[in-house]
């Protein structure tokens, strides 16, 4: 197999070309980077994320943007994968970016927050495992409960309103699901409730019937349902065929706008504990639904909340600290409570803890005629 | 004049190598982090895809499990040399790279001997069972791998006792490493080892009567090409500085097999140049924004259209366009040499 010497030279000069760079941004603008899922299993959440945020950010510049200057928003696709997280983030960073916004699944947070970390650059993330927040890296900040906040409140719930004695859990097996079935057993098993099946599923998996045949079998009083956006709608459409009438219960995504949509009556009656919901009894969260069904033509999810709240949070501790400094941003938000009526763009009373996690008020939700309505009101896990 | 045997031994793959070398060694100076961590990783999936370029391109055997090999050396690496490794910071990493070599050959021998018992598909179905199975170690045990919530803080390597934190260092650390993993490489398939090689491709039964053991050199393309995936996973996991499973499920190891197809299987630089389009053209093409992924599988498709033979087959073609055209020439013009 041999080529000429033209031939290869020609290769090797292709080879050392092919990179670009992007150019630093003049200061004239605050830059923010996201690097969200815009492909690839988290291109649900991704795009609401993403379309939550790209509004507020509209809406900030409207007003003059933060300190004066205008947010230039950019969003790099991570495909859902870590390593072109890593990359994304990287890239962002070069760029001079004065926060990272994104991702919102757990794994390429994971592969990517030291990247942020080493560079001083805030991390606004949508992920829910609760591992992210317990390794000590200083620059990430979550937009939604901790796992390990939202699974007591749940178990709660599954002793209190559900009145259950056993419990089957089907989760999905990234770590998304099993962080959250690591930190819901052993809260439903503190309360004597025990556990009648344990269910691994794959992400993107498309055909649940064997799984519901098992939750089905188990005779379990209710069943636990962990899954992602579009296997959560699959999950509620194969347990519906088997004819399954006992509680089917969920944290936050089962009963989010695009499962049930996805799921249509299928998802009649599921019920559970929701972090964010633009139906919740909530004016802001109302007026921030309606325009954002209006300028994207559908019903935003709990991500769509999570990207707006998390842009104003930015802009809100950008603000109080008085200048565009990194440093500064790091030290106030680490503590920061930020209330409706001081920056109603936050829609929720939140506090940030020294963590980077994030607490408030949250929702039983039940799924009613298609709809999602609110059934109550629990308190922040720490009063504040 | 005669020419000194070791300058006739230096043909043109060799010469590109190192010039390519010796660019890369000074062009990324002013790069930044982001602009290092891609060619960085361009070069390490150079290294996995050379080796399915032996088992695909030179040995003819179709492989599904290039990244299950990338996998079993990057976890391998982690292991060894996290939390300060197993024997100091110094030489845990050489260790873990000679570690990840020698498991992946085995791992490959294993592999092979199905190899000899089924041919073309089948045996992309037994590569391809083994990729799955290797995932779901990879996922499912938790207590050696981290499972689903990835393996962190996988550090850099250190060199005469200086850790490798800085990004220049470290990609010429890789470059050094991918240089000489290429001519280990290029020696061995000018040695008699890569004519029989090339031999199993294209005529096994010829082979086999010009007195090529077969089964020994089957399992030998086998072992060697993913020891190559084992070597590149060595440096992918300080590279990322963090793994889970995803980057070792079936999918990437299509996306190798695209990588190998693209460069041009059974080129000695097909492997780069696959690498560049299938882990550096999409960084490239972030550019033009949400379309991105679109027209990559565009170019894909297009590439593969006009030219089977990957990148380096269009060059390839020109060429022989070119050849035909002077015979053509040539012989238009003995006939009126005739005709006169």
């Amino acid at each position: 197999m041999k080529m000429s010497k033209r031939t290869a030279l020609l290769g090797g000069v292709t080879l050392t070309l092919g990179l670009g760079l992007g150019a630093a941004m003049a200061q004239e603008t605050v830059k923010v980077v996201g690097v969200i899922e815009m492909s690839g299993a988290g291109a649900t959440a991704g795009t609401n994320y993403k379309n939550g945020a790209q509004m507020a950010v509209d809406e900030i510049n409207a007003k003059g943007g933060i300190l004066g200057k205008k947010i230039d928003f950019v969003v790099y696709d991570t495909q859902t994968n870590p390593g072109n997280t890593r990359a994304a983030v990287q890239r962002g960073v070069d760029e001079g970016a004065f926060a990272i916004f994104g991702p919102v699944f757990s794994g390429p947070i994971s592969a990517s927050m030291q990247i942020a970390q080493k560079a001083g650059v805030p991390q606004i993330v949508g992920g829910e495992a609760a591992g992210l927040t317990k390794q000590g890296v200083t620059t990430i900040f979550r937009t939604s409960l901790n796992q390990a906040d939202a699974m007591p409140k749940l178990a709660e719930y599954f002793k209190n309103d559900v009145k259950a004695n056993s419990v089957a859990v089907v989760w999905v097996n990234n770590d998304f699901g099993k962080g959250g079935r690591d930190a819901i057993i052993p809260e439903l098993q503190k309360r004597g409730i025990k556990i009648a099946a344990d269910i691994a599923t794959e992400s993107a998996q498309a055909d649940f019937a064997a799984d519901a045949i098992k939750v089905k079998s188990s005779n379990a009083d209710a069943v636990f349902v962990y899954l992602n956006e579009e296997e959560s709608a699959r999950f509620l459409r194969a347990i519906k065929q088997q004819g399954y009438d006992k509680p089917i219960v969920g944290e936050t995504t089962l009963l989010g706008a695009k499962v049930i949509e996805l799921a249509g009556d299928a998802a009649e009656g599921a019920k559970g504990h929701v972090g964010l919901s633009v139906d919740a009894p909530n004016p802001l969260f109302a007026e921030f639904g309606k325009k954002f069904q209006a300028k994207f033509n559908y019903k935003s999810d709990h991500n769509g909340i999570k990207g707006y709240s998390g842009m104003y949070m930015l802009k809100h501790v950008a603000e109080k600290t008085g200048k565009l400094d990194k440093e500064a941003w790091l030290k106030y938000a680490h503590g920061a409570i930020i209330r409706t009526k001081d920056e109603p763009g936050i829609l929720i009373d939140s506090k940030f803890d020294a963590n980077g996690d994030v607490d408030r008020e949250s929702f039983l939700a039940e799924v009613k005629k298609g709809q999602q309505v609110i059934t109550g009101t629990l308190p922040p896990v720490n009063k504040f | 004049m005669t020419r000194h045997p070791v300058f006739s031994r230096i043909d043109a793959n060799l010469a590109t190598l190192l010039i390519g070398a010796v660019i890369l060694w000074f062009a990324p100076a002013g790069l930044k982090s982001y602009g290092l961590y891609v060619i960085s990783l361009w070069l390490v999936m150079s290294i996995a895809a050379m080796g399915l370029n032996l088992t695909l391109g030179y040995a003819g055997l179709k492989s599904l499990a290039q990244a299950a090999f990338l996998g079993i050396g990057a976890y391998t690496t982690a292991l060894i040399t996290a939390k300060g490794g197993i024997i100091g910071p110094g030489w845990s990493w050489p260790l873990a790279f000679v570690v990840s070599g020698a498991i992946t050959f085995f791992a490959g021998v294993i592999l092979g001997f199905p190899a000899l018992r089924v041919k073309f598909h089948y045996l992309a179905f037994v590569t391809l069972s083994f990729a799955t199975v290797m995932f779901l170690i990879f996922r499912n045990e938790q207590w050696l791998t981290g499972g689903v919530y990835g393996f962190s803080n996988i550090p850099r390597p250190s060199v005469m006792g200086s850790k490798l934190d800085n990004d220049l260092a470290f990609f010429r650390f890789v470059l050094v490493v991918t240089v000489l993993l290429s001519l280990a490489m290029w020696w061995m398939l000018r040695s008699p080892w890569g004519r029989a090689f090339t031999a199993l491709r294209e005529n096994p039964l010829r082979a086999a009567s010009l007195g090529i053991n077969l089964r020994a050199y089957t399992l030998l393309a086998f072992a060697i090409g993913s020891a190559y995936g084992g070597f590149a996973g060595a440096l992918y996991a300080p590279l990322v500085e963090f793994i889970d499973p995803a980057p070792f499920a079936i999918s990437a190891s299509f996306v190798l097999l695209l990588t190998v197809v693209v460069g041009g299987q059974g080129y000695f630089l097909g492997p780069f140049l696959g690498a560049a389009f299938s882990y550096v053209l999409p960084e490239v093409l972030r550019a033009t924004g949400g379309l991105y992924l679109l027209i990559y599988a565009a170019l894909v498709l297009i590439l593969l259209l006009i030219t089977p033979q990957g990148i380096i087959g269009i060059v390839e073609k020109m060429r022989e366009n070119r050849r035909q055209k002077a015979a053509q020439e040539q012989r238009n013009a003995s006939k009126v040499m005739l005709e006169a």
